[in-house]
Parts: C-alpha cells; sequence; structure tokens
C-alpha cells in the first residue's frame, strides 16, 4: 500500500507520524460486515382502518345500519348474511354494497380458527370491490 | 491532514487518501444506522397474495406468526403477553415506526387478531398484515 510506504519513509526519515493503514483496514472491514448484513426491507401489506372492533359483540349486530359483515369461517367457507358464497363473488357483492351506500364500511368477522390466508385474500376482494375501509372482527363462535 | 502535507511538501505523487477515508467512514456510519433501524422477526412465514398489497413506509417492526401460531420478533419468539411490552419500548424509541404483521396465510386468525390488540394496546394504532403484492 502507498500509504504505509510512505509511513515508512517517515520512519526512516525520523518522522514521526500515526500509521493510518491498519485504521484504514479495520474500517474497511467494519463496512464490509455491515454492508452484508444490511437488509433492505420493503415491507407491503394491507393497512386495517381503525379503531379494530376489538369488541365483536358490539359489531356482530346484523342489523346495525349501513355496514357490510363478510363472515370467514373456521373451514375456510365465506358468507354473506348467512348464505355462503364463492371468493370470487365477494368482490361483486362489495361492488353492489358500495353503490348502495359509498360510505359504508366493511366488516370481515373472522372465525378463530380460519386460516389468515383467506381472510387477507377477503380483504384484498372488498378492496378492490372499492371499499377500502376494511376492519377485522375476531369471532369465536362456532358458525 | 499528515500525508497530504507531506506529499506536497516533498513532491511525492501518491493518492491522497483522506477523501477516500471520509468516504468510507461516512458509509460505514450509514449502514451501521440502518440495520440498528429495521426490527426483523427472524423467522420465514408465507405471506398471502393480495392484489392491493401496498408498500408500507416506515413499517418497521414486523411480528412474524408461523402456521403453529408462535410469535417471532426481534429475531426471537416471544409469548403473547410480551408483545405489548416490547411494543411500548420499540413505540418509545422510535415513535414513527408502525407494526406489520407478517401471518403465515395458513395460521389461524384468531392469533393474528390478539397480536393486533396487543400491538395497539402498547401504543402503535398504524398495524397492517403483510401480504405479497401480486405484481412483484
Amino acid at each position: 500500500m502507498r500509504l504505509r510506504r510512505h509511513t515508512r519513509e517517515e520512519e526512516e526519515d525520523g518522522d514521526t507520524g500515526i500509521d493510518l493503514a491498519p485504521m484504514l483496514d479495520f474500517v474497511l472491514n467494519l463496512l464490509i460486515f455491515f454492508i452484508i448484513t444490511a437488509v433492505f426491507v420493503k415491507e407491503t401489506g394491507i393497512t386495517l382502518s381503525r379503531p379494530a372492533p376489538s369488541n365483536q359483540e358490539q359489531q356482530k349486530k346484523p342489523d346495525e345500519k349501513g355496514t357490510l359483515f363478510v363472515a370467514v369461517h373456521g373451514d375456510g367457507t365465506i358468507s354473506i348474511d348467512k348464505r355462503i358464497i364463492d371468493p370470487g363473488a365477494v368482490r361483486a357483492n362489495v361492488e353492489r354494497f358500495h353503490a348502495e351506500k359509498p360510505e359504508g364500511p366493511v366488516v370481515v368477522v373472522a372465525n378463530v380458527k380460519s386460516p389468515t390466508g383467506v381472510v387477507v385474500k377477503v380483504m384484498d376482494q372488498v378492496r378492490l370491490g372499492g371499499v377500502y375501509n376494511v376492519s377485522i372482527a375476531p369471532s369465536s363462535s362456532g358458525e | 491532514m499528515r500525508g497530504r502535507n507531506h506529499n506536497e511538501d516533498d513532491g511525492h505523487h501518491g493518492i491522497d487518501l483522506a477523501p477516500m477515508l471520509d468516504f468510507v467512514l461516512n458509509l460505514l456510519i450509514f449502514f451501521i444506522i440502518i440495520t440498528s433501524f429495521i426490527k426483523q422477526p427472524g423467522v420465514k412465514v408465507t405471506k398471502p397474495d393480495a392484489v392491493t398489497a401496498e408498500h408500507k413506509d416506515n413499517g418497521n417492526i414486523i411480528i412474524a406468526i408461523r402456521p403453529n401460531g408462535d410469535i417471532w420478533m426481534d429475531r426471537r419468539k416471544v409469548p403473547l403477553a410480551d408483545v405489548r411490552a416490547i411494543v411500548e419500548r420499540m413505540h418509545a424509541e422510535r415513535p414513527e415506526d408502525t407494526v406489520v404483521i407478517a401471518a403465515d396465510k395458513d395460521s389461524q386468525t384468531g392469533v393474528m387478531t390478539k397480536v393486533m390488540d396487543e400491538v395497539r394496546g402498547g401504543g402503535i394504532m398504524s398495524v397492517s398484515i403483510g401480504a405479497l403484492g401480486l405484481e412483484q
């Protein structure tokens, strides 16, 4: 290294300078370590509207006005108004609801044993149907 | 700096290392800071797909839920009861951070909603569910 040669010359000349080479080596090693361990995460996800209905009894009332409830059962089946529907039909139902009540929120009433994949899929379909005000309510009953 | 003066005085033509050293040190500090910001869960989960998934800015705290219901955050497995305390601490450190719950698509929704309640109880209101955008 050039620097090392210089400092050696300095030593020969009787010049007392700090040898920067070991420090530079160390810093470079540290730099490489941090570059390798650095992870640049760009998380993608679906943001839920707040406040989340943690009190499910209050939210589960079917007669509550202006809210569409989509139920996801423990076995992964989906129903709206006690009618079991196909996952692909969620979007059409939400679009119809959205046309009637543009401000109305959608609550996904998910059984605690339902797989998360189905719940996220339902939420995705609801958002595709135009309603971005989606929240999730857990239900432990065996419906 | 010493090297520079030496070179100029003696007419030596060596490469001036000082700017390179400054640059490397800046790079080093940048990477040190970056690594300490993002709280990785430490396990891999299969996130569900969603067409409407969007990028989350400041989604730096990631809580993973495995198919068997284990909760992982900050590179270790934590019991549900500890989630709130950890979130409170992280919220105090960096208040602008938000939480992304990376739940495996085969995990039970009950665990996810419980974790969500704990996170909100810990003071971070912006919670989202991790999903993989299909365009990626």
